[in-house]
């Protein structure tokens, strides 16, 4: 009975991790590319958004999504608003990581591309993110595992996620223990094979290099 | 938006003297589960480096698990969990040793790492070249470590201190739940959550920047691990 009200949670909070790790690539892809532009307010741009995000805790920002937005007349559900305040946080930890991994290409790489005739655009899509794509990968995977795991924090604007289910079942039942321990054992069952996966691409992306 | 400003300049000096003792109470958080994590976190990664199977074996576990479970539910089971046990402690305790247990197990790899990161040859170097080992911990191997393990320890701490805001859902009177407290009382949700990531935001930023110099200081001529 316990274990089919959290599977149920379980359920939505992959939705919400899936939804939120949408946003965050997108993002912070979008952001890694303006940061190596050369129009410094767009550079400046980014940097403030990364450095906010970065620095202010995940659950002040659901707040702010969730209870703030509802003050000025933007009222979201519970389960959007985990999925773009999880997001919102993760595309500023993801800005980060694409563009080291940007960075890390020789600008050699550019250069060649864009003198055999590929225009700019060409020289990102067909040279520069198929390499940086491997190099991110590892760090991308960790911050799934983070990101599954923060999904916990929607159960406090009341998104229906394993949380969520877990505090309602110890007010309906009072079996403490036993319930949290189900629960800290389905994260954990869910974050360890995503943990297998991560730690073979990342001795994959190694034997690359 | 002048509105909006205008009811932070009417509002704030009654909501800051909270605010401030709400701050107090996230430092002091910050603080304890740091230094547990440090203790503990070095703990487990000698455990992790001993001649021991059975001591590396605990550590693994220890350290697999505590990273594959939320923050969240480690503060749960500390404080609501183990009532039926018989153990009661107060939210402030109970999420020092939550925030501190948890992070201990990310600190206890940052400590091994750094260890690890220390070739091998340089001890046996500097004992060759007439050090003692105590001379060469000191001099050669420690100052190479702690250029490895300073950035990512600072980047450790910036993570507690946001991961304290979880400490309000087990009602420790810290920024969040104060927050939460007035923006019922006053019906202003969205300014009291905008000063409680303005108040986050200026205690993280600059430990935050602090870890990047140390970061560019200390790792240069050093290829990242």
């Amino acid at each position: 009975m316990f274990a089919a009200a959290l599977l149920a949670g379980a359920f939505v909070s992959i939705q919400i991790m899936l939804g939120a790790l949408g946003i965050a690539i997108v993002v912070g892809l979008a952001m890694a590319l303006l940061a190596t532009t050369r129009i410094v307010p767009l550079r400046w741009l980014v940097a403030c958004y990364v450095e906010v995000f970065r620095n202010v805790p995940a659950l002040t920002q659901l707040f702010i999504i969730y209870f703030g937005l509802a003050q000025v007349g933007l009222r979201l559900q519970p389960i959007p608003a985990a999925i773009i305040g999880l997001g919102l946080g993760g595309g500023a930890l993801l800005t980060e990581v694409f563009r080291a991994g940007i960075q890390a290409l020789h600008h050699g790489q550019r250069e060649a591309a864009v003198a055999v005739g590929m225009t700019p655009i060409m020289a990102i899509r067909y040279i520069i993110l198929p390499q940086a794509w491997r190099i991110v990968l590892p760090p991308l995977g960790n911050y799934s595992i983070a990101l599954l795991k923060e999904t916990s924090v929607a159960s406090a604007i009341a998104a229906p996620e394993i949380m969520f289910y877990a505090r309602q079942l110890v007010t309906r039942s009072f079996e403490t223990p036993l319930i949290y321990s189900l629960t800290a054992l389905l994260y954990l069952a869910m974050c360890l094979p995503i943990g297998r996966l991560v730690a073979r691409l990342e001795r994959r992306s190694r034997a690359w290099q | 938006m002048i509105e909006f400003l205008q009811i932070f300049v009417d509002r704030l000096p009654q909501w800051w003297p909270e605010m401030q003792t709400a701050a107090g109470r996230t430092l002091l958080l910050t603080v304890y589960a740091f230094m547990l994590a440090i203790a503990f976190g070095l703990a487990l990664a000698l455990a992790k480096l001993s001649r021991s199977t059975l001591l590396r074996r605990i550590a693994s576990i220890y350290i697999e698990m505590m990273r594959g479970i939320p923050t969240l539910v480690v503060l749960f089971i500390i404080y609501f969990g183990i009532v039926p046990l018989g153990i009661t402690l107060n939210a402030m305790t109970a999420g020092s040793i939550g925030l501190g247990i948890h992070a201990a197990a990310y600190v206890a790899e940052i400590f091994r790492s750094g260890i690890e990161a220390i070739h091998r040859g340089q001890r046996e170097a500097a004992l060759s070249v007439g050090m003692t080992p105590r001379q060469t911990l000191r001099h050669i191997v420690l100052p190479q470590a702690t250029a490895i393990m300073l950035p990512p320890l600072m980047n450790m701490l910036v993570i507690v201190l946001k991961d304290t805001s979880i400490c309000s859902l087990i009602s420790a009177p810290e920024i969040m739940l104060r927050a939460k407290d007035l923006a019922s009382t006053y019906f202003r949700p969205m300014h009291l959550y905008v000063l409680a990531g303005a108040m986050y935001f200026a205690m993280a930023w600059p430990l935050s920047l602090v870890a990047r110099l140390w970061g560019k200081q200390l790792g240069r001529g050093r290829r990242p691990i």
